[in-house]
């Protein structure tokens, strides 16, 4: 079990380093736009030019930048551990700005999670343990329905819906705790939690509800049955046990992949997190940033990776690790 | 939640949907709306509103203007040396003095420079190469520093502009200019040129007679610099700009918790977060008496950073916030505004100095040839670009390309002026006819070369929304162009550039502002070829490409040549006063009728929207947004 | 961009999606019939197919639609606009009422359903190429190859996939000819080389997982010992066993390419304006907050996208559960 981990964890770490690589080629070689020009500003001057080329340090060899970039990684820069750099367009450190970003997105992604948690689990059981009732159909209706609905769209529709026309629902926007308090954090927070959670509340429900049915099928539960056992039992101690260990794992997956943002959901309700900063500073050209989010999304993600398939092997007997 | 913009009964649109919800509140918005019209009349005259002078006594003083920004956008970290944006000039209006500043007003008055921190407008020397101030008493450096200014201190300043590593974006205005100035690696040091005989008292001498020299020593970068705490940032990331010493009414909130003992403890004042905040409250020293270019009436500024605009100006109709910055307040905003009498007051439009524009590149067929570039000034349809932008309180249509509060040559010079600003066929066709490009006479461009061109244009609204006219436009005379968005940056990296904007015909990414009151700065960096550089030119239209330098660029030089204005241009430089301006006119002209590298759009206007709470209005001209520096509130904020 | 669940197959059992080709019934009808009858039977997946078809049409007699209609989709209204460039609403004129630049929204709609399937069909095609191929690879060849494979399979899917869709965007908008000596343009070309550079991996994990139990069987066995060659092995023993899965999973991934379509245009990754696309009439629509005056703007590009994603949902789930004889409604 041991070596398994260990050697998922050095795999970890080159495939990092393998995306670092690929983020950099990308967006340094291959640039939209060169940042030295960019940020020279109107009317500038080959000296000007040349000299910001030197301030943010892209005059040095591709390479050597790269290697200076993963040495700061690891030994941290003026700013702090993991040195980051600093950000083309403001010039504040990116540790900082990421760790302030982070913030906001892990208040959606948590608040978003544990909603679709309490909405797409109970439906998919309940769909699953009467099949082909009402309860089945509406509740797959409504998961056909968010898993076919375009994020963007939701989000949209509720801003009118709620907020606009029926004025129930906070605007566009977040508000720190710090500033503005519990309450108004939360109540603009209320609508991006229950579009971005809808989508997945879905999936889930769909998932769960296959799994639980594919479960109940099986022999083991047969034998729970005709061992006199509740049915109730049989469903919530043998059943759901087997059904949402795969929930389990997904659930750390998506959580992950949170971590790089939701984009959508963050542009369309004006959330200030990881997501909106990614697409602002790739249309910036700030590359450091660029990097900085690729590399935090990518973590989170083969790291959740990690998380989930060492849980999942405790969790489900059958599952050997080589 | 308050915030949603409140529906005027001309929106006949909207109410399909929510006939119900206006009738079952109608008798209660009806006597909510008496209610309100009563008190706002009974309280009307304390509410100064519109462009118009403020009525003397009734304007407070006091108060913070609060108002949300969705990027500050600047490009020199907001260190004065090279913030080379309008909007940071906005800002250094409230913080920065300079020998010679503005009144803060709007018109062709707000464009003359008048003594600021010098005592008068100088005495320039008989062969216009020595220029004398002296330094007015009383004037001192805000917190930390506290010490009287003087020569050397801006003398300093000009000092940091030729240190290559603090990238001064605008030192070619004063490199090669005065003796002595020119670029060098390493931390500031003197300059031969500028002699400070005593502390009041500051000379320079210049290369060469420059007659809008005193405009020049209105730019933020010659603003005094504290050396004591301005020798600590001779590198630029994280720089000076989080530390800037005011020098004007206003200053940085915690600059007097800044310790300036030494580098190391030096800082960055807590009101400056380039990612979401620039405070600024009163500066303890200045003294109005020595000062009266700035009234100063509000008590401080709160400008946060709010990167959702619709946002912005639900908060000024709910009041949270004062008013907009620069920000174009979208098509909806604009409407209500300008259908509501008693909105319209709140909705401040002044005209800017600023040309909006479709540039055409002259090395790029079937743009090469000016019979093509004067039919497509026929066919521009310019009031759908003006309908696209939300209308005319965005800007008045274009005829020319200096805007009006430069040359001056008016409105009644339209050379491709058309009915109703629509467009004329029957003229871009017959214009079309004489090209090279229309070998059959059809009025339409039949050459291959006028398939598939790209225009250039910017990913952002209202660019995207005047696009699809412009490409219908240019398809009705046979130019048939592939669209092309980019983010604003990567568009003008593409046309700046010589090689990649040689892949480009035609872009309407572009807006030109001049720097200061003067028209050459609407002539030089546009259209000479001493401006063509392989990177960062201006001259996106390629005006004066020679064959050598187009080989030394490595682009294509086009059979039929390429215009230059050179001539024109240069013979205005050495003038001054009424006759520089008829030259410039004349510049204008030229380029109007025997260049054609542009189709002007429109010159535009700012629109500012203010809450009632704003009881004086201006706006500096010099910037082109609000002074900030002269505007008054009613709120009780403190910053 | 959240994949459909049941592209996921870490947890898949591999071999159950596939009906063995020896697995005759005592009737004696065919996989096929047997899957076509289970098929019929689902009220749903037929209204799926039916609206696919219907929505294809729709594609495919776009330009007649608007000649009756009497408005071209680049077509600029003058009267379609206010003075302050404000649109105006659903009328008899503009069934679908008009955008910012005075165009019909109605045409433009019916139009929007050739660039997302074309892009979904295109791109799913593409990814489906590589990833069978990939996976085919990988999972028969093993060895070194599937190290390589899987590796890959794994970075591409860590990848934050908007991030890097946005800056390949990007690097491929600014020069004249876009990336990859000119194969690459910006507009649909960059957006269908994109979502298929993104999406080929789930192909190619499922693929992978289903040759390698494939792989085991008797019949591969037979066919070794009979002297067939590896490659003949591959593609005539194989690959028929792969065609009910790559059917089911490609048709499953179709909705979240025009999903993935649809939010490239949404955030400017470009197809320019004379392609009339829904995610970027949406994208037009949340500019200033236009949708709170131009409702339309919003709601009808918004249906028809969710009309075409629900209808391959639901023809994909039929189809997986016609495919698998164990699954269970």
């Amino acid at each position: 079990m041991w070596r398994y981990i260990l050697r998922r964890l050095v795999w970890l770490v080159l495939t990092l380093l393998f995306i670092t690589l690929l983020t950099y080629v990308l967006f340094f070689v291959m640039p939209p736009t060169d940042p030295a020009i960019l940020f020279a500003g109107k009317h500038p001057t080959p000296q000007v030019i040349a000299q910001v080329r030197k301030n943010l340090g892209l005059d040095r060899p591709f390479v050597v930048q790269y290697f200076l970039y993963m040495k700061h990684i690891v030994v941290g820069d003026q700013y702090g551990w993991p040195g980051l750099g600093f950000s083309f367009t403001t010039g504040k450190a990116v540790r900082s700005l990421i760790l302030e970003k982070l913030a906001v997105t892990f208040a959606l992604s948590l608040g978003a999670s544990i909603v679709w948690l309490m909405i797409g689990v109970p439906i998919g059981i309940i769909s699953a343990i009467k099949p082909g009732s009402l309860y089945d159909r509406l509740g797959m209706g409504f998961a056909l329905f968010f898993v076919s609905a375009p994020v963007f769209w939701v989000g949209l529709m509720f801003l009118w819906i709620f907020w606009y026309k029926l004025h129930i629902a906070a605007g566009t926007g977040y508000y720190p705790i710090g500033q503005y308090g519990v309450f108004t954090w939360a109540n603009h927070l209320i609508m991006p939690w229950v579009v971005l959670a809808l989508v997945f509340a879905a999936f889930y429900a769909r998932m769960v509800r296959g799994n639980l049915i594919e479960t109940m099928h099986e022999d083991y539960i047969r034998t729970a049955r005709a061992k006199g056992i509740s049915e109730r039992r049989v469903i919530l101690k043998h059943g759901l046990r087997a059904a949402l260990t795969p929930v389990v794992t997904m659930f750390g997956i998506d959580f992950g992949l949170l971590f790089g943002g939701a984009i959508i959901t963050e542009t369309v309700f004006n959330l200030q997190g990881i997501g909106l900063l990614s697409v602002q500073s790739v249309n910036n050209g700030d590359l450091p940033v660029i990097v900085a989010i690729t590399l935090v999304a990518s973590f989170a993600v083969t790291f959740m990776n990690l998380v989930v398939d060492i849980i999942y092997a405790y969790l489900d007997p059958r599952v050997r690790y080589t | 939640m308050d915030g949603h913009p409140s529906r005027s009964p001309s929106n006949v649109d909207q109410l399909k949907g929510e006939e119900m919800r206006v009738s079952r509140k109608g008798s209660a918005l009806f006597v909510f709306g008496v209610a309100s019209l009563l008190i706002a009349t009974a309280c009307s005259s304390n509410n100064g509103g519109s462009s118009s002078t403020p009525t003397p006594g009734a304007v407070t003083k006091g108060g913070t203007y609060r108002s949300a920004t969705s990027s500050f956008g600047f490009v020199g970290d907001f260190d004065p040396v090279g913030e080379y944006t309008a909007v940071g000039f906005a800002y250094y209006q409230m913080l920065l003095r300079t020998l010679l500043n503005y009144t803060g007003e709007a018109g062709a008055a707000g464009l003359v420079p008048h003594p600021d921190l010098a005592t008068d407008l100088g005495t320039v020397s008989s062969d216009g190469l020595t220029y004398t101030y002296h330094l007015k008493d009383n004037i001192k450096f805000g917190p930390p520093i506290n010490r009287e200014i003087t020569s050397s201190d801006i003398k300093y300043a000009f000092e940091r502009i030729d240190s290559s590593s603090l990238v001064a974006q605008y030192a070619f205005y004063y490199d090669g200019v005065i003796k002595g100035m020119a670029p060098h690696n390493g931390p500031p040091k003197n300059i031969s040129g500028i002699d400070t005989p005593d502390s009041k008292t500051i000379v320079f001498h210049l290369t060469t007679p420059t007659s809008d020299f005193p405009a020049r020593l209105s730019m933020a970068a010659t603003a005094p610099v504290p050396q004591e705490v301005a020798k600590c940032f001779t590198k630029p990331a994280g720089g000076y700009g989080n530390d800037i010493v005011s020098s004007g009414p206003y200053m940085i909130q915690g600059a007097d918790q800044m310790d300036p003992s030494s580098c190391s403890t030096i800082k960055p004042m807590s009101g400056y977060d380039p990612t979401s905040k620039l405070i600024l409250v009163r500066n303890p020293n200045w003294v109005q008496s020595t000062d009266d270019l700035r009234k100063a009436y509000v008590d401080g500024l709160n400008m946060s950073i709010d990167s959702n605009v619709d946002d912005i100006f639900n908060k000024i109709s709910s009041g949270s916030l004062d008013g907009s910055f620069y920000e174009i307040p979208p098509p909806t905003v604009l409407q209500k505004y300008s259908t509501d009498s008693s909105l319209k007051p709140y909705e401040h439009i002044d005209p800017q100095n600023t040309t909006y524009y479709i540039s055409m590149n002259l090395l790029v067929p079937p743009f090469d040839d000016i019979h093509v570039r004067k039919a497509v000034n026929w066919i521009i349809d310019k009031a759908g670009i003006q309908k696209a932008w939300g209308g005319p309180a965005t800007g008045t249509i274009a005829g020319h390309v200096m805007p009006p509060s430069m040359a001056g040559l008016g409105a009644d010079y339209n050379p491709y002026g058309t009915p109703n600003n629509a467009g004329d066929l029957s003229k871009a066709e017959a214009e079309m006819k004489q090209s090279k490009y229309d070998p059959g006479h059809t009025g339409k461009c039949t050459d291959s070369v006028c398939n598939g061109v790209i225009l250039l244009n910017r990913n952002e609204p209202p660019w995207t929304d005047a696009e699809a006219g412009i490409v219908a436009d240019l398809a009705k005379i046979g130019i048939n162009v592939k669209a092309r968005e980019l983010e604003s940056g990567a568009a003008y990296q593409t046309i700046d550039t010589v090689k990649s904007g040689a892949g480009v015909g035609i872009s309407m990414n572009p807006r030109w502002g001049a720097d200061y009151g003067d028209p050459n700065t609407f002539a030089q960096p546009l259209f000479s070829s001493q401006s063509l550089i392989p990177v960062g030119t201006s001259n996106y239209a390629m005006v004066g490409m020679t064959k050598e330098k187009a080989q030394k660029f490595g682009v294509t030089y086009p059979s039929g040549g390429v215009p230059s204005a050179d001539a024109q241009i240069n013979a205005c430089l050495p003038k001054t006063g009424q006759e520089r301006q008829t030259c410039f006119q004349g510049v204008d002209k030229y380029l109007m009728e025997d260049v054609v590298p542009w189709v002007p759009m429109f010159w535009a206007n700012q629109v500012t929207i203010t809450s009632p709470t704003v009881t004086n209005w201006a706006f500096d001209q010099f910037t082109g947004f609000i002074a900030l520096q002269n505007v008054a509130v009613s709120n009780n904020a403190s910053p | 961009m959240r994949q459909d669940q049941s592209i996921r197959t870490d947890q898949l059992d591999v071999g159950a999606a596939a009906p063995a080709p020896d697995g005759q019934s005592a009737i004696g009808k065919t996989p096929w019939q047997l899957f076509w009858r289970r098929f019929k039977k689902d009220k749903f997946a037929l209204a799926g197919g039916i609206l696919i078809i219907v929505l294809i049409f729709i594609a495919i007699f776009a330009p007649l639609i608007a000649k009756f209609v009497g408005h071209g989709p680049n077509e600029l209204f003058d009267n379609a606009t206010n003075e302050f460039g404000l649109p105006v609403g659903p009328s008899s004129r503009f069934w679908f009422g008009a955008d910012r630049s005075g165009r019909d929204v109605f045409v433009r709609t019916i139009y929007g359903a050739r660039t997302s399937l074309a892009v979904a069909f295109l791109a799913t095609g593409i990814a489906t190429l590589i990833g069978v191929t990939l996976g085919l690879l990988a999972g028969y060849v093993a060895g070194s190859v599937d190290t390589v494979i899987s590796r890959l399979i794994d970075v591409v899917l860590s990848l934050p996939l908007l991030l890097f869709a946005l800056g390949i965007s990007a690097a491929c908008s600014v020069a004249k000819n876009g990336c990859l000596h000119g194969l690459v343009q910006p507009g649909l070309r960059l957006v269908v080389f994109i979502i298929a550079l993104f999406t080929w991996p789930y192909l190619a994990r499922i693929v992978r997982g289903q040759v390698l139990s494939l792989r085991e069987r008797e019949f591969i066995e037979a066919s070794h010992s009979m002297g067939a060659g590896e490659w003949r092995i591959m593609f005539a023993d194989i690959l028929p066993n792969l065609a009910a899965p790559i059917i089911v999973y490609t048709t499953l991934i179709i909705p979240s390419n025009i999903l993935f379509e649809a939010a490239l245009s949404f955030l400017g990754v470009g197809i320019p304006q004379t392609t009339p696309s829904w995610g970027r009439m949406l994208s037009d629509a949340s500019n200033s907050q236009m949708f709170t005056y131009a409702w339309w703007m919003m709601l009808f590009p918004g249906i028809f996208l969710l009309l075409t994603t629900l209808a391959f949902n639901l023809l994909g789930d039929g189809l997986r559960d016609a495919l698998d004889p164990r699954s269970r409604r």
